[in-house]
């Protein structure tokens, strides 16, 4: 009987060959589309999920409160690892890691490479198999370094590394004695090279016993059987029990935890990046959803001519289970074929997803798994695609089937409307989404930034250029490279630091308000583009004593209540006194969505790790790259030239909403091309069921306008509906998502009316097709058929 | 029934009731009709359009169940049976030849025949042979892997009959059967009729045509759901 059924779903295939095309091309998009995005949440779920101790790994996190919030953040004080593992009887090990930045250099190679200082225990802790060397014992020495085989081929190319010496910073040497494999895509660690805490004691003769410096991240393996809840209580007081601190508590984040959930707020877990995740799993369910959809309504559209077959089978035996059967048969082979294009689809536009959602998902051909979720896919696409279908057709009854007084129903209300009207309203959801999201991309792009990020170049610094910085900054301007130099904290479009240490004449001492910090050596003003509203800018040649001179921004002078700035001393914990200047105008240096927070800005006596410098508006950016590279090539010879351009990095900050808004086209567009495909095919088949209607009217006088808007008609008005629908969910979508940010739009009427009438366009534009095409047939063919 | 031999009781059908109903109209089909059809009988039902014949027809095929009244299938009670269970007495007794022919058009000539035989479980080897056996005393051998459209209406109506009778049934019901043949087809088809009846098989059939009627023993004549006449054919 099986056999029976494949051959005739597969005869029927090829017989109704514009039917099979838009149900496997629709399906088809629907699985490829629905697989991409699975790949993608598999990828998300799957992050840090390989450790052999997942259950047991840690990431130590301080909870206080600021402004009247409790904040959570995961760095902490590096004298806090010790402290676990030698006094907390629910720890097994503990190890710290903070990112390093180094020069390596291997006979004339020299490479610029991000890595981690970290403890020894890293490698057992975590699952991150050397191919050489034992975990154990690699970094145990100050002087050894553990690469990756990535780091090992540019260095030593196809050689053993192990054993091999690396010079870096032109300071000190270090032996690999291990080389992991490639670290897997579904990690949160990032990094080329571990180099051994000992040696960041070695350089900074110490290692910290401060309490108040949160500055590393603190990984902790719990024991066996101690359970999150009871390491929690264990360390909840640390930090105030061995330090003079009175608030602030630690808690324990779990592995599991860390990829999907991950946002805090007032102190508790609220979500992150599962919000994202749940909502794409819900987009590719709908996305597929409508393919089914479509497969529906064709096959139930197309009922009369399946009709005579159900009569006939039923009439020679058959149930209707047995029909069902076949039925299900069809759709699951037509699901099938759909399936195998579906798979080639994803495999030709991985790449291009991959690019989009800054991954590197791949198929896994060789994994049976893989495969058997494939076949589970296919099978649940066929039966949720094929069950409407063969209820519906399987219930035909044989009498009036053969006798030719069979008529589908044309009531009102049918399901296929129904179906229709939930792609529609989908598909109408995904577009006003899509606008919205670009609109609220636009607007935090248009706000006024508050520097002038256009020809700001900068460079970190590196090697010999904090020596020879005087040297540096005079040539880039004698050379006519730049117009202006200065020297910072960190880059204008990062936040590296922050304090609530600051004190100042009539502050409210009950209150903690944290402040941005920055620091400049002078020509800060000019070189960014600043706006001064009060004072000057910090000028060390003209004014000696602005060694200690410190800059304001709006925002800061507000929270300090101060009515005249200029001339306010501030402490800042140590005994040091900064005094204030001039104030700036408000910048933005964190998320173009959020106010811009309070900033002091402090003047030369501070540390520094980055060069700004304006290119000179006389040259070409090239011209003027070219110059600045044999400035910092005289001076810092070993080190290869790099610089970033401010405009770029700051581009950089719509990167998640500018994915959002990229895949939230991407998935409208597929979803309005199915569901078009769908009422392409569905136009059809009304189109021929009322041909003798047409053929009546036409010759009573209908004019093939009339025909075409009498045909159109009814599925615009499902559109319109789908639109009435769709209008009230969106909005409310887009404004918990708005929410998110401080800065945002308000979300205006013309996007529904924008989005309401493109997919009325597209709508009419598929359907008035089929509805041109009947109306100009000629009416005598229909009629003499009767 | 002079002239034959009387045989056992196949159809006894008691005060059938049949009615259609629209949101306005109800309409008489079946008006408490009472026949009986003996096995091995070849029964002509004639009537206007309208009449009754088809639902009779249907009801006797266990396609349609009647609103009212009893009928009885060898001895059985099935008037109130459930769909399931109609369906099973239908497959292993009854066959069934329509005026439209109602071949599968996906299906050749052979799969269509071999139809029945797979909904009643029988073995793929027996399939074959069953089927080929009937092709072959309709002549149709050569035309095994045709489609019906590659067929003429005699032809067409020949497989039809050869699908009805692959799975041995008790019963023959022709609905019309030569209504879409030429007189010569149409004649063709009658004389397979009455071998089939011949052989054993009880035929009833529904037709317009006086000169098909000739070949049964007996023609009902219904008017308005109600028996009007019983010619005996001699």
């Amino acid at each position: 009987m099986i056999k029976n059924f494949i051959k005739i779903a597969w005869r029927n295939l090829l017989r109704h060959k514009s039917f099979s095309l838009i149900n496997i091309a629709g399906l088809a998009i629907g699985m490829a589309s629905a697989a991409l995005i699975l790949f993608w949440i598999q990828n998300e779920v799957s992050y840090d999920q390989f450790h052999t101790n997942k259950s047991r790994l840690y990431l130590a996190y301080n909870r206080a409160v600021f402004d009247g919030k409790l904040w959570c953040w995961s760095t902490t004080p590096k004298v806090m690892a010790k402290t676990l593992k030698q006094e907390y009887p629910g720890v097994e090990d503990v190890t710290r890691s903070t990112s390093a930045n180094f020069l390596f250099t291997v006979g004339d190679k020299h490479l610029n490479v991000p890595g981690y200082f970290s403890d020894p225990g890293f490698l057992t802790m975590f699952s991150f198999p050397l191919l050489k060397g034992n975990s154990k014992t690699a970094l145990n020495t100050v002087s050894s370094i553990v690469i990756t085989e990535q780091l090992s081929k540019k260095l030593f190319g196809n050689d053993d590394a192990m054993g091999k010496v690396v010079r870096i910073d032109s300071v000190d040497n270090f032996t690999v004695t291990g080389v992991l494999k490639a670290l897997p895509n579904n990690t949160r660690f990032n990094f080329e090279y571990l180099i051994p805490w000992s040696y960041l004691i070695k350089t900074e003769h110490e290692d910290e016993k401060n309490w108040g410096n949160n500055s590393v991240q603190t990984w902790v393996l719990a024991k066996p059987n101690v359970s999150e809840a009871s390491l929690n209580k264990q360390v909840q007081n640390i930090t105030r029990s061995h330090s003079d601190q009175k608030d602030g508590d630690v808690f324990m984040h779990p592995a599991s935890k860390w990829r999907l959930y991950s946002e805090f707020e007032n102190g508790k877990i609220v979500g992150g990046r599962i919000n994202t995740v749940k909502l794409f799993g819900v987009i590719a369910m709908f996305i597929l959803l409508i393919a089914c959809i479509n497969f529906m309504n064709l096959s139930t559209a197309r009922s009369e001519r399946r009709a005579r077959e159900v009569g006939i089978r039923k009439v020679v035996g058959a149930q209707k289970g047995s029909l069902i059967g076949q039925f299900l048969g069809e759709s699951i082979l037509l699901a099938l074929i759909a399936g195998t294009v579906a798979l080639i689809i994803v495999q030709i536009s991985l790449s291009g997803f991959n690019q989009l959602t800054d991954k590197q998902l791949f198929i896994p051909f060789g994994n049976v798994g893989f495969w058997l979720i494939c076949l589970i896919f296919i099978l649940l696409t066929g039966v949720i695609a094929g069950s409407y279908p063969a209820f519906y057709l399987s219930s035909f009854k044989p009498v009036s089937v053969l006798k030719g007084t069979f008529k589908a129903a044309n009531a009102l209300v049918t399901p296929r409307k129904l179906l229709v009207v939930l792609q529609f309203t989908f598909a109408i959801v995904l577009i006003i989404c899509t606008i919205i999201v670009r609109n609220q991309m636009q607007y935090a792009q248009d706000r006024e930034l508050g520097y002038k990020k256009d020809n700001l170049v900068y460079t970190m610094m590196m090697g010999s250029i904090e020596k020879n910085y005087k040297m540096i900054r005079s040539e880039l301007i004698s050379s006519g490279a730049a117009t202006s130099v200065t020297k910072t904290s960190s880059p204008i479009t990062q936040r590296w630091s922050d304090s609530w240490g600051y004190d100042w004449k009539g502050k409210d001492q009950s209150q903690k308000i944290d402040f941005i910090t920055y620091n400049t050596d002078g020509d800060f003003v000019k070189t960014m583009g600043l706006k001064v509203i009060a004072g000057r800018d910090v000028d060390v040649n003209a004014y000696p004593t602005d060694s200690t001179a410190m800059l304001l921004n709006e925002a800061a002078v507000k929270v300090m209540g101060f009515n005249n700035p200029i001339g306010q001393i501030i402490k800042n914990g140590d005994s040091r006194a900064w005094h204030v200047i001039g104030v700036i105008k408000n910048f933005i240096i964190e998320s173009p969505y959020e106010p811009v927070r309070p900033m002091i800005v402090q003047g030369p006596k501070s540390w520094f790790n980055v060069v700004h410098y304006k290119l000179n508006p006389a040259n070409t950016t090239a011209e003027n790259l070219k110059r600045a590279e044999g400035v910092f090539k005289k001076y810092n010879s070993e080190y290869p030239y790099e610089y970033h351009f401010a405009d770029d990095e700051y581009a950089r900050k719509f990167n998640d909403e500018k994915r959002t808004s990229t895949l939230a086209s991407l998935f409208a567009g597929l979803t309005i091309f199915i569901s078009c495909l769908g009422l392409f095919g569905l136009a059809a088949y009304m189109a021929q069921n009322r041909q003798k209607e047409i053929s009546v009217r036409k010759v009573l006088g209908a004019s093939v306008s009339n025909l075409t808007t009498l045909l159109s008609k009814d599925f615009l008005m499902l559109v319109l509906i789908s639109f009435l629908i769709a209008s009230p969910i969106a909005w409310y979508g887009m404004h918990v998502w708005l929410q998110n940010y401080t800065y945002r739009i308000h979300i205006q009427v013309w996007v529904f009316i924008a989005a309401g009438l493109l997919t009325m366009i597209i709508a009419l534009a598929t359907v008035s097709f089929q509805s041109i095409k009947a109306a100009l047939t000629n009416p005598i063919k229909s009629l003499r058929s009767e | 029934m002079a002239g034959m031999i009387q045989e056992a009781q196949m159809i006894k059908i008691t005060n059938l009731e049949k009615f259609y109903r629209t949101e306005e109209v109800e309409t008489i089909a079946l008006n408490k009709l009472s026949i009986e059809i003996a096995t091995g009988e070849f029964v002509a039902i004639m009537g206007p359009s309208g009449c009754g014949k088809s639902t009779l027809l249907n009801i006797l095929g266990m396609l349609d169940d009647p609103d009212a009244g009893s009928y009885v299938f060898n001895d059985i009670e099935v008037a109130h049976f459930t769909e399931r269970k109609r369906a099973d007495l239908r497959k292993h007794n009854i066959g069934f030849v329509f005026q439209s022919f109602n071949l599968i058009d996906e299906l050749t000539v052979f799969e269509n025949v071999e139809l029945p035989l797979i909904y009643t479980g029988v073995a793929s080897a027996e399939r074959v042979k069953r089927v080929e056996e009937v092709l072959d005393k309709m002549q149709i051998m050569h035309r095994r892997n045709h489609y019906p459209q590659q067929l003429s209406g005699g032809q067409q109506q020949r497989v039809a009959i050869a699908r009805a009778v692959v799975n041995k049934p008790k019963l023959i019901l022709a609905d019309e059967p030569t209504g879409n043949l030429d007189s010569s087809n149409g004649n063709d088809v009658m004389e397979l009729l009455t071998d089939l009846n011949e052989q054993g098989t009880t035929i009833i059939m529904v037709t317009h045509s006086e000169h098909d009627a000739r070949y049964s023993h007996r023609i009902i004549r219904l008017l308005d759901g109600q028996s009007v006449m019983e010619n005996i054919m001699v």
